[in-house]
């Protein structure tokens, strides 16, 4: 096989997955947006973005990709269904997703708080956005995840090329939309 | 797991604070907001996929990372050609939407900002990927354990601070 015919299989195989992304991208780019009022009232917030969206993709590509080789080993039901392998995978994911939000809001309110130059919102404020967000976005990303994958399974598609873009995809959307409820849900309460 | 996801949300910290600084840039500029989420995964999603296939390769035991290897040219000249599209598409994606909100910066800065810093990311993503993929096989770590997560954050940083700059640069704030 030449140069050329390996770069078009490449290419092709790629680009929708790509596609896909960019447009969930895109959306939460429009909701980031529309955050805008809030990020001059709660100074800290910005900087939670990015790490956020970046965890998403840590946590439940790691999920995805067990589940993945679960599928592929016949280790896992392409079902819900009570299973101690995919329950298992399932709570790890969930505890690491909902710890490591309530973790940035700590990690940013500290950098902001020892950095020089940088005032920060309140700690609850920061934690409780971060912790409400996180764990809205862990129910949907680990139900829409499996629920994509198992289909996908079913369908004869190979689960290892599902995770990354879903992830992706799931983790922006949801992510900021729910980023974004939380902020008014704490501007409510708090 | 844990630990490793700490390092990564400590590392990606940064790229917040630069975002945290453009707030006033954000602000004056709404539709940059848009563009930040593609901008922070698209060189990580581009990183991954390339170490992936690196890492199969070195698994197969049909790489030696020989500059001679033609499928390698190959691997790179297609996530290069994969930037170019997806970038330009980032730049009238966002000139769309910018004209459906009312908020709007030309195409052709778009095109130039999205471009510029797209494709400096990939790059970066292209030698950050044979550079981890390496490594983790000469010390003998499976890649696709820790390496991945690893490439695609630190691009990932990458990804929001060149863009920020470029962006900066280009609107002249």
């Amino acid at each position: 096989m030449g140069v050329r015919s390996d770069f078009w299989e490449i290419y092709r195989e790629s680009l929708p997955v790509l596609l896909v992304a960019l447009s969930g991208g895109l959306f939460a780019g429009l909701v980031l947006e529309g955050l805008g009022e809030s990020v001059a009232e709660y100074p800290g917030l910005l900087v939670m973005v990015p790490v956020f969206l970046a965890t998403r993709g840590n946590v439940y590509g790691a999920l995805g990709g067990r589940i993945a080789s679960g599928l592929h080993q016949g280790l896992i039901d392409p079902r819900f269904r009570r299973d101690e392998r995919l329950f298992n995978a399932v709570l790890a994911s969930f505890v690491n997703g909902i710890g490591i939000s309530i973790l940035i809001g700590v990690i940013t309110w500290t950098a902001l708080a020892i950095l020089p130059g940088w005032t920060p919102a309140s700690l609850v404020v920061l934690v409780a956005i971060m912790f409400v967000a996180g764990t809205l976005t862990a129910v949907v990303m680990i139900v829409g995840l499996l629920a994509l994958i198992f289909a996908g399974f079913r369908l004869g598609y190979d689960p290892d090329n599902l995770v990354g873009p879903i992830v992706t995809t799931l983790g922006d959307i949801f992510g900021m939309l729910f980023l974004l409820f939380s902020v008014w849900l704490v501007g409510v309460i708090l | 797991m844990f630990p490793l996801l700490v390092v990564l949300s400590v590392l990606v910290l940064w790229a917040g604070l630069r975002l945290e600084e453009a707030e006033e840039m954000l602000t004056e500029f709404a539709l940059l907001a848009v563009m930040v989420p593609t901008m922070v995964d698209m060189g990580g999603n581009l990183g991954a996929m390339l170490s992936s296939r690196l890492s199969t390769r070195f698994h197969l035991g049909t790489t030696s990372l020989d500059p001679r290897d033609r499928v390698l040219w190959a691997n790179v000249t297609a996530i290069l050609a994969l930037a170019a599209t997806i970038f330009t598409a980032l730049a009238v994606g966002t000139f769309l939407l910018g004209q459906v909100i009312g908020a709007a910066i030309g195409l052709g800065e778009l095109l130039v900002i999205a471009l510029v810093s797209g494709m400096s990311v990939a790059i970066i993503a292209v030698g950050f990927s044979f550079a981890t993929t390496y490594v983790s096989y000469r010390l003998g770590i499976d890649p696709d354990d820790t390496t991945i997560p690893i490439v695609t954050n630190v691009v990932d940083v990458f990804g929001m601070v060149i863009f920020l700059s470029t962006a900066a640069v280009v609107l002249d704030v």
